[in-house]
């Protein structure tokens, strides 16, 4: 059997990376690009072999497109998000965690790390290194099957972080995400934890369905922001005056802001400038913060030089396929195996969640927690199915798409139950062609065949 | 053991279809409400005709409804969706405006659902996740007058306030009497089954609210007179089940049928669709923000989470509930996908074997293939039960001895 040799970082672009900025950190600190360069070459190859695991089923594959540096840097985020916020919680820094897709102003504001059940489950894996894709996998399994057993088979795979938590393979100091954005089971799985032998202290931020034109929903977020900031504080000691978070709001809006504009920047070129993996990965970045704002805002910044040199020059990413057939991709927490998708002559021109939280910053003057509850509930993803399903629309033709796929996790049920709706009308609105696809492997990338198998049948269609 | 008043009910609820065909053609208006908090009263008093749309146990609708919602939508709710898409239930065909509320996320999704594919016309209420705060109550009274207002247009007036007293005290006065019946089933040498009066809270689903007062209050005459001072007590023999967990709508019988065919006496439940919605409803102000505030009050939903299993409402009513009905285990039925109840369906487990209640969980759906796999667990148990209870009453003999 042929054994793929691992992913590495050609020598003959040390010299052009190293020439490039290094990143700043929230704490003042920096790495240089030389720095990073030691990392994704040596260090991180040796403690997270299963990162560098060639293999098309890797979901979470670099990008191969070597020569987008800002690339090597992201990768350089994630993979130093363990160490990075192990350092800061031993100094004191709290771990929230939160939901994904939503705001993370207030938690990093509040002097607190927000990390989504994506995230968690990535620090929990890493927290065992040396670990090969097979053997992380397997790691990751078996937090997931504890998970089930302790409480449901009908979970869907966000299980595992709660399960993580748990078993304190990763330390937590808060759990308060906001409900129910996007996600029915997130409520449940935080209400577990107060059957557990550990004692996290718990917040829920109520976020409330079917809020269009209710000034009190935005009224009664603002007022549990503010409790959830005291409880943050309280962890982390910082003093919050309305001064701090818009410090926090105008640095969170400028990522923002550079996303959007990168979006716009990459679908208005003749030739996509980046593979999906980088494309994707720069919506992450603005959304996601990976621990840091600073750094991300500030690799941000560095992606949309990069990217706007490609479109100058009509530099087409590496990996995209000649006549790519343009995906955008619908739907929470799972997504379309890029490699996979690109070798079967397809690109992803976007995904309405990551780009939804993007698409709204939050007012700089004011009153701090209004503006972010009324940013949050100005979510198009967050909206009525049928609105949020005519933004979804209007970016598939201006991402000029030639087609949709909704993806969902097996044991979703809140969004897999508006799959078959969202397609339908953005098939009628946009008039491309759309499936949905459910996605039952829960984290075995050896299982993918069938959903795979779908996709690929689909990028044929189109 | 047959209470007359109940074949009265029994053809009335087969007449009631046609009653609300010739209702909507002398111009009334039909509203189907889905949900656990919507608040009736107010859909009564702005003159429509309430009907709670809750149907389940046909597997064919499932399957019908995972079309529009999915292979992960809630049993129920992939039920639901089903039957509006076949459009066959007499129910469901006269319904003119739907209310759903979104206390379970899953029902707010069959709202949107059901509005997009088969064009009904949909009012929705939120409801807040963190319902025992002051801004959540003060957020859901702002949501119970938007919901007032959006049924007054469609109503054409406005809601009086005299007439929302009149529909509260009503709906108080058949709460009272339900509860008054309740305890029947569960006393010895009862006249009247759990089951029976399982049906009969469902009746009240459909039937029109004033009829449906005076059946009761004649179903509660007619107990007072066969059997004077009810107790709540065994009978020789009984394994007493207490049933839980998400609901068993007006179509399933399959869970309770089983129960009482391997021996088993139901003599209690605290489910959505039988007493546990009636209970503990205190409307302290004659407003729609009152009325809808004293829905919220009651013990919560499952699906609406709350964060300390110590003073955990729906938790300690469960336990005081099992100790008024002196039941002596619960059968906890979980629906797939439902996961409000699943998820704590271990955790319940666990509280209530602290004070020596067993609980066996049944995770199920409307199919009937899992039919003998459940009775031979639901036998196993109410075996347990019965042997424990022997055991018990020996060694109390010989205590006493
Ligand atoms: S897959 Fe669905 S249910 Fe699970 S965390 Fe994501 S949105 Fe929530
Ligand atoms: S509580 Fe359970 S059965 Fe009821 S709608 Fe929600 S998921 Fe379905």
């Amino acid at each position: 059997m042929a054994i793929t040799s691992p992913f590495s970082y050609p020598e003959e672009i040390k010299d052009k990376f190293i020439a490039t900025p290094g990143l700043k950190f929230k704490d003042g600190s920096t790495v240089s690009s030389a720095e990073i360069w030691e990392f994704m070459t040596k260090e991180a190859p040796r403690r997270f072999p299963y990162a560098f695991d060639a293999g098309a089923n890797n979901m979470g594959r670099f990008s191969d497109d070597v020569h987008f540096l800002s690339g090597i840097k992201r990768g350089y985020l994630t993979l130093t998000l363990k160490d990075r916020v192990m350092k800061q919680h031993a100094a004191g820094t709290p771990t929230v965690l939160v939901q994904g897709g939503q705001a993370m102003d207030a938690y990093y504001a509040a002097g607190g790390i927000p990390v989504r059940p994506g995230l968690v489950m990535q620090w929990a894996r890493n927290m065992e290194e040396g670990l090969s894709l097979r053997q992380s996998e397997t790691l990751g399994l078996n937090i997931l099957e504890s998970g089930r057993r302790k409480i449901s088979i009908d979970a869907c795979n966000q299980i595992a972080a709660h399960a993580a938590i748990d078993n304190k393979v990763v330390p937590i100091d808060l759990i308060a995400p906001f409900l129910c954005l996007r996600c029915s089971d997130m409520s449940f799985l935080v209400e577990t934890h107060r059957n557990r032998v550990h004692d996290i202290p718990r917040y829920l931020v109520d976020y409330p369905v079917d809020h269009e034109n209710k000034p009190w929903a935005a009224e009664y977020i603002a007022v549990e922001l503010r409790e959830l900031i005291d409880k943050i504080a309280a962890l982390s000691g910082r003093k919050i005056t309305d001064e701090v978070l818009f410090d926090e709001i105008k640095l969170e809006n400028r990522g923002r802001r550079i996303a959007t504009e990168i979006a716009d920047l990459w679908w208005g070129a003749e030739n996509p400038p980046t593979n999906s993996t980088d494309f994707f990965g720069i919506a992450f970045l603005a959304n996601d913060f990976v621990g840091d704002p600073v750094a991300a805002v500030d690799l941000l910044e560095q992606s949309k030089k990069e990217i706007e040199e490609r479109i100058q020059n009509n530099v087409k990413g590496f990996g995209v396929p000649d006549h790519a057939k343009r995906l955008f991709i619908c739907g929470s927490c799972v997504g379309p195996n890029a490699h996979h998708a690109q070798t079967a002559g397809a690109i992803f021109v976007g995904r309405d969640d990551s780009w939804s939280c993007i698409s709204v910053p939050v007012q700089e003057e004011g009153d701090p927690y209004l503006n972010i509850a009324k940013s949050m509930l100005a979510y198009p993803y967050e909206q009525r199915t049928e609105k949020r399903a005519e933004w979804t629309a209007d970016m598939v033709k201006r991402s000029r798409a030639d087609g949709v796929i909704f993806m969902y996790q097996w044991g979703c049920n809140y969004q897999s139950g508006v799959a078959r709706m969202i397609s339908d009308i953005v098939k009628e609105r946009a008039g491309v062609v759309t499936t949905f696809v459910e996605v039952g492997e829960l984290g075995r990338s050896e299982a993918t065949e069938q959903s795979t198998n779908r996709v690929e049948a689909f990028i044929e269609m189109v | 053991m047959s209470v007359k008043t109940l074949d009265v009910i029994r053809k009335r609820l087969e007449e009631r279809p046609d009653e609300l065909r010739r209702a909507r053609e002398n111009g009334l208006k039909v509203v189907g409400w889905v949900g656990y908090n919507v608040p009736e009263e107010i859909i009564h008093a702005l003159g429509f005709i309430p009907v709670r749309i809750a149907i389940g146990g046909d597997d064919r609708l499932v399957e019908i409804g995972a079309r529009y919602a999915s292979s992960k939508t809630c049993v129920f709710i992939r039920e639901i969706v089903g039957a509006f898409a076949e459009n066959q239930d007499p129910y469901i065909q006269q319904t003119d405006i739907l209310a759903f509320d979104a206390t379970c996320l899953q029902n707010y999704r069959a709202a949107e659902v059901i509005e997009y594919f088969f064009k009904k016309d949909v009012v929705v209420l939120a409801v807040p996740r963190n319902f025992h705060l002051d801004e959540a109550k003060e957020y859901f009274a702002h949501e119970a007058n938007e919901f007032t207002r959006l049924l007054e247009e469609r109503a054409g007036a406005p809601l009086d306030s005299a007439r929302l007293a009149e529909s509260v005290a009503l709906y108080n006065d058949i709460r009272k009497t339900l509860k008054s019946i309740y305890t029947f089933q569960a006393s010895k040498d009862n006249v009247i089954s759990w089951e029976e009066v399982y049906d009969l809270i469902q009746a009240g689903d459909l039937l029109d609210k004033r009829e449906y007062l005076s059946l009761l209050t004649q179903t509660l005459d007619e107990l007072k007179e066969r059997q004077h001072h009810p107790v709540i007590a065994s009978d020789d023999g009984d394994c007493r089940i207490f049933l839980s967990g998400s609901l068993i709508p007006r179509g399933d019988r399959k869970l309770i049928g089983i129960i009482r065919s391997v021996g088993g006496r139901i003599v209690g439940d605290d489910l959505w669709s039988g007493i546990l919605p009636h209970l503990d409803l205190d409307i302290k102000e004659i407003s729609p923000a009152g009325v809808a505030l004293g829905y919220l009050n009651r013990t919560p939903h499952a699906a609406l989470p709350y964060l300390d299993l110590e003073s955990d409402r729906r938790l300690k009513k469960l336990q005081e509930r099992l100790s008024e009905f002196k039941a002596q285990g619960v059968i906890y039925h979980t629906l797939r996908y439902c996961d409000p109840f699943t998820f704590k369906a271990k955790e319940t487990k666990n509280v209530l074997a602290k004070s020596g209640i067993p609980l066996l969980e049944i995770h199920t759906e409307y199919a009937g293939s899992d039919y003998e796999a459940m009775k031979t667990r639901v036998e196993a148990f109410v075996e347990m039960i019965k042997i424990k209870s022997e055991i018990a009453e020996e060694q109390g003999v010989l205590v006493d001895a």
